[in-house]
């Protein structure tokens, strides 16, 4: 039992030990302390499974490299507006678990306590700055086709 | 060592892989660069669709094929496939696959660890994921080695 809380980022909320139900789900959020390593703490589990349903719907469609007829097809759908839209968040989403990952590890092994709150704010300036670039990148000529159609 | 710290551990190793596999892969298939067609070689390729046969001109009469927007980088078959013709891209993508499916069950489970208690629901539920992490990586890997060899 020494080691379940070592797979767990120390910021991690009591567990209760309730049947699933509206309150027990209220009772879990009340007992979630929000500060930054709380957030740091939900973000992680929510982009990761964010993650996990998309893994499927990705190796779904990409069944279609079977086929070059069909994969030429599934990439025009992906290229419609709302899907780059969708493709830009997911690189946010991706980010944000890579480098909030990274933070974890490193402070694992490497930082004191007093400095976890900086390195989070890292880890949120990174992930800003990587979406906007590789946004940017993805949406600007369905932008500039939109403008000046 | 215990259950728990191989999970811990197996979640870090993974975790690291991904973080590189992953940044190669959004790269090499959401950025402009010579891995995907531009605009110009995109239209090239999408004017000989139509003598492909009527699968192709169905596609394009019905806009479920078109041409790309200036400026716009595309994802091509012929692209996709010269990349994986060399062995090294195709052993990459199958251990971000396989790096990705377990990285995902091991969270899966330390989700469930947390909030479900009942243990025959945990089973359940861990027993649904741990299908679909199969599925997901014999349909991957299928797809993967079918590129380029006429599968």
């Amino acid at each position: 039992m020494v080691f379940q809380n070592m797979q767990n980022s120390s910021d991690k909320p009591a567990s209760l030990h309730d049947k699933p139900s509206l309150r027990t789900v209220f009772g879990v959020l009340r007992s979630y302390r929000m500060r930054s390593g709380m957030g740091a703490w939900v973000l992680h589990r929510l982009t990761g499974l964010m993650l996990v349903l998309y893994l499927p719907l990705h190796v779904a469609g990409l069944r279609s490299l079977q086929d070059p007829a069909a994969f030429e097809q599934y990439v025009t759908l992906y290229r419609s507006p709302l899907f780059k839209i969708a493709e830009a968040v997911l690189v946010g989403v991706v980010a944000f678990h890579a480098l909030n990952g990274l933070r974890i590890m490193l402070q694992d092994f490497f930082f004191r306590s007093d400095r976890h709150k900086m390195l989070f704010g890292v880890v949120m300036v990174l992930t800003v700055l990587v979406t906007l670039v590789a946004g940017y990148q993805i949406l600007s000529p369905y932008v500039a086709a939109f403008l000046f159609q | 060592m215990k259950a728990y710290a191989a999970g811990w551990l197996m979640q870090r190793i993974t975790g690291a892989g991904l973080v590189l596999f992953l940044a190669l892969h959004l790269w090499v298939q959401h950025m402009p660069n010579g891995f995907l067609a531009t605009a110009d070689e995109y239209n090239r390729i999408v004017a000989e669709f139509a003598d492909r046969g009527p699968v192709y001109e169905e596609a394009l009469a019905s806009g479920h094929l078109r041409e790309a927007l200036d400026g716009e980088h595309v994802i091509t078959y012929s692209k996709v496939a010269a990349r994986l013709q060399n062995p090294w891209w195709k052993a990459i993508n199958i251990m971000l696959l396989l790096f990705g499916v377990a990285h995902g069950l091991n969270g899966v489970h330390n989700v469930l660890r947390d909030y479900v208690h009942r243990g025959r629901l945990r089973l359940i539920v861990m027993g649904i994921a741990s299908l679909g992490a199969v599925w997901v990586s014999v349909v991957g890997i299928r797809s993967l080695l079918a590129v380029g060899s006429g599968l």
